[in-house]
């Protein structure tokens, strides 16, 4: 047997020089233009990064790519950032504009700093997972080939990060992002009782629904279960322990749209984002009903809010009343919570606008 | 297959933004798993639905977590592709890489694997996606000796990560990268071995930006913060308002607690500390003038999660100032409290926010021996349902 | 070999997992009545020999070795 239990490699080995001789004594640091930052420390020495979109689904060569790129510039050292973009960095501000055109060679975007929308977090979808309701890289790529000038400037009033996840188990933490996409089912389980008895655990299945909709099959001769549809809320739960009751459905899957989450304490504390469009259809390749969606909140948002004001903030401010007018998105039923602590979310003031 | 048989997948391959297919067709050159890959997702744009099951048991020998079983559901249509699981490898603390260790994992997934990747996973780690099970273990055996090792899954510590934090950001109020590094090694057989009632997750920011996104989905959040003041250094205050900084407009009036106050006559900006409750605006929008205080140490919280099972958290302040020195003592015993108790009395699939709240918070305080301290809420309960025990 | 871990505490674990279809680390230590510390050491180690593995169902789980 081989080893075992090492862990990652140590940090130290993977900084460039300049990082480890200022580790820890950063002063200050300047947006030099949309994609470029320079650090100061207090030592005088100072770092250029440059900052590089990926599509985060990438090949081998991919990574070769842009390791040949650290190595004419960057002493063979880079990093990426929790948003899947590349930052190579280098003491020598005139490395800056050759590692510029050197990435944008190689066909990606420098930006994604300051008042921009950065790289969008995002999950596996149709590429790799079994419970995905909508694709995570296909619609992604949609997303942001529309949006991708405010990737490469910095003119909105405030950052503002998107995430996709591809059902609602959200591994990914979509749902405090400014504007959260996350794929959806709208029909319960079809239960497939010829093979519940063999791969599911019946006991386990049924404890594993959150609203006890989950019930042994009455009829004694069939060894098998059956959804009470009406308390089923398409969690996909159940999927999760038991594969023979699958909710994938090309009619009824689809994504809704949140709003207004962060998790950053600036001003306001993080807040979650909050249900703007219940349901949109799957529409592949490009997702155009999914995207224009996206567009015109990103765009009403940038003509209405202050400087400095992420999404939930300026809507904290106007109201949702005035969001839903100012998007022109319609309210619905849907948009009230009828879930555990919705009550908490009624209106219990004469103060509102109209 | 040739190259028209993928209609649908092929208009991705416009426009601004990289393309993903482009990479899967660059893979799919040099690997059949790619190439099949490429048919899978033509199949689910055409149908609108996914493709993929998991199921059976893989891994690699001594270890519970790290690999992902994935199966696609028409073997017959696309073989090379009928084992198709996922690695998680631990990436190093801060993402940082020098090109040869990237290199070597790539000729290591070129030999073993499909050659596609995702740098990186929402959990952290490199994720390689897509190879069999037979090519697991010797794939694992050579990532080891390239220095490598696997990340967590299932019910285990997962891979923890954190924020550039000192190497490269000077609000950083802790050192994030030796921190997530120590913990890591420290639990390396939670990480390999799930034994709890699910996942657990670690992540570290190293100031309340919060750039890892610590407070909305790890369970054990640790974000830096200061106990002093923050520093003003009053020339360079001048020195943006004489270039025009409408230091009202943009930073007085948004700090949430009216802390500070711009005194035109002395030219100079006030602080009442007291009030300041470290939110950094005012820092983010002065990096050369306002600095956070030099009493350092981290504020931890805990419980956040995404929605499944029963709704969504972000995490609660546990621990309001936390000294962070190596070897980081105290918050490896408070951890090793938490799990035995979340182990001990933990249902199947619950998480510790959701354990917190069915037997009460305080009965998690007397189990962790923390005392209440008015930090931890919002506001004290408003009802008289209280019970003396 | 891990401290505290003995060839006996191993035997025991593999005799109560041949008991069960699959059991979590907690239930047996439960069944035992051993420390729980000492059997997740004890488990790390059957893991590593090849004696026990993991399957996963909505949560994670040990079982025998199946051959
Ligand atoms: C029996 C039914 C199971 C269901 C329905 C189920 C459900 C899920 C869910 C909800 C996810 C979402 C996470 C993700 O893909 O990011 C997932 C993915 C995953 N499943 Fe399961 N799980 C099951 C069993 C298993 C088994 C047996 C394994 C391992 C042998 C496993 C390993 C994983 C892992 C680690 C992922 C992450 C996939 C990725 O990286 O793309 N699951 N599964
Ligand atoms: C079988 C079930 C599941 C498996 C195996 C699984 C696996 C995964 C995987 C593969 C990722 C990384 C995703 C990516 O890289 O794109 C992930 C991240 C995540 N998962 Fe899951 N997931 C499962 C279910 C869940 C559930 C039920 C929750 C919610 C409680 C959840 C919460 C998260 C969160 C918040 C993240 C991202 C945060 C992070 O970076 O650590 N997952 N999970
Ligand atoms: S969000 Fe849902 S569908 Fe997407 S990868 Fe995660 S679990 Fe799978
Ligand atoms: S999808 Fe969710 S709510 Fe519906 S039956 Fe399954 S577990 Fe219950
Ligand atoms: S979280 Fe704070 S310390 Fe970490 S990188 Fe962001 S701003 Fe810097
Ligand atoms: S850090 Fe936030 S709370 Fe403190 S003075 Fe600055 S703006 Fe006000």
């Amino acid at each position: 047997m081989g080893k075992s239990d090492i862990g990652p490699p140590s940090y130290k080995k993977m900084l460039p020089a300049v990082i480890e001789k200022n580790y820890g004594k950063w002063k200050y640091h300047e947006i030099l233009k949309p994609g470029v930052l320079k650090h100061v420390s207090e030592s005088g020495d100072e770092v250029w990064t440059v900052r590089a979109g990926s599509p985060r689904l990438v090949s081998i060569d991919f990574i070769r790519d842009i390791c040949d790129i650290a190595d004419k510039y960057c002493d063979g050292k880079l990093r990426f950032t929790s948003r899947s973009n590349v930052e190579f960095m280098t003491p020598k501000k005139e490395n800056v504009e050759p590692i510029i055109q050197a990435v944008q060679k190689i066909g990606l975007p420098v930006g994604g700093t300051g008042k921009s929308i950065s790289n969008i977090i995002h999950t596996q979808g149709w590429a790799h997972c079994h419970s995905a309701a909508t694709d995570s890289s296909g619609i992604v790529k949609a997303i942001m080939d529309e949006l991708y000038p405010y990737f490469t400037s910095m003119k909105l009033p405030a950052k503002l990060r998107v995430a996709l996840a591809c059902c609602i188990n959200m591994c990914g933490a979509v749902h405090c992002s400014d504007i959260a996409i996350v794929g959806i089912h709208t029909k319960p389980p079809k239960i497939d009782n010829s093979k519940v008895g063999a791969v599911c655990e019946i006991p386990t299945t049924m404890a594993s629904c959150p609203t006890g909709a989950i019930r042994k099959n009455p009829d004694p001769n069939v060894k098998g279960l059956v959804v009470n549809e009406e308390k089923c809320m398409y969690c996909g739960n159940c999927f999760t322990v038991c594969p023979a009751m699958p909710l994938a459905d090309a009619e009824g899957d689809g994504v809704a749209i949140y709003v207004g989450g962060k998790v950053s304490n600036a001003r306001s504390a993080p807040m979650f984002s909050r249900l703007a469009i219940p349901y949109l259809p799957n529409n592949p390749p490009r997702w155009p009903e999914a995207v224009s969606a996206i567009k015109n909140i990103v765009e009403v948002y940038a003509k209405n809010a202050l400087p400095d004001e992420r999404m939930g903030e300026w809507i904290n401010r106007v109201g949702w009343e005035n969001f839903f007018k100012l998007t022109g998105i319609e309210f619905t039923e849907y948009h009230i919570d009828d879930f555990t602590h919705g009550v908490d979310t009624y209106r219990t003031t004469t103060q509102f606008r109209w | 297959m040739a190259d028209n048989d993928t209609p649908l997948i092929d208009e991705l391959e416009k426009g601004p933004w990289p393309s993903y297919i482009k990479e899967i067709k660059r893979a799919a050159k040099k690997n059949a798993a790619a190439k099949d890959l490429l048919g899978v997702q033509e199949l689910s744009f055409q149908e609108r639905i996914t493709h993929w099951k998991h199921g059976g048991i893989v891994g690699v020998t001594g270890y519970g977590a790290g690999v992902i079983g994935r199966y696609v559901d028409a073997p017959d249509k696309f073989p090379a592709v009928e084992m198709f699981h996922t690695m998680r490898i631990n990436q190093p603390a801060g993402w940082f890489y020098t090109t040869d260790a990237l290199r070597k994992i790539c000729d290591i997934w070129e030999k073993y694997g499909s050659g596609l990747t995702n740098f990186h996973g929402s959990t952290g780690d490199i994720i390689l996606l897509g190879t069999n099970t037979k090519s697991l273990q010797p794939c694992f055996d050579e990532l080891t000796e390239a220095g490598f090792d696997l990340g967590g899954s299932g019910s285990a510590l997962r891979t923890i990560s954190c924020c550039v934090g000192p190497a490269r950001c000077e609000y950083s109020c802790i050192d994030t990268l030796d921190i997530c590094a120590n913990l890591t090694q420290e639990f390396q057989d939670e990480i390999h071995r799930p034994r709890w009632p699910y996942k657990f997750k670690i992540k570290i920011s190293g100031c309340p930006n919060d750039g890892v996104a610590a407070i909305a989905r790890a369970d054990f959040t640790i974000i830096g913060t200061w106990h002093d003041t923050l520093r003003i250094d009053q020339d360079e205050v001048r020195k943006y308002v004489k270039n025009g900084f409408d230091i009202r407009g943009l930073v007085t009036e948004k700090c949430p607690t009216k802390a500070l106050a711009w005194d035109d006559k002395e030219l100079k900006l006030n602080l009442r500390t007291a009030d300041c409750v470290r939110c950094m605006h005012c820092i983010n929008k002065m990096p050369k003038a306002l600095r956070p205080g030099v009493d350092r140490g981290a504020t931890i919280l805990i419980g956040g999660k995404a929605p499944i099972i029963k709704g969504a958290y972000l995490s609660w302040v546990l621990v309001p100032f936390m000294k962070m020195e190596p070897p980081y003592d105290e918050a490896k015993v408070l951890l090793r409290k938490i799990w035995e108790w979340w182990d001990e009395n933990g249902r199947s699939r619950e998480r510790i926010a959701e354990l917190i709240e069915r037997m009460g918070l305080k009965t998690f305080l007397r189990a962790v021996d923390i005392k209440p301290v008015p930090q931890m809420v919002f506001k004290p309960r408003a009802n008289p349902y209280v019970f003396f025990d | 070999m891990t401290e505290g871990v003995t060839e006996e505490l191993k035997d025991k674990i593999l005799k109560y997992l041949g008991t069960v279809s699959k059991a979590k680390n907690r239930d047996v230590a439960r069944a035992l009545e051993i420390d729980k510390a000492i059997v997740d050491k004890g488990i790390a180690e059957l893991a590593k020999e090849d004696k026990i593995e993991y399957i996963y169902l909505g949560t994670s789980y040990i079982q025998l070795k199946q051959k």
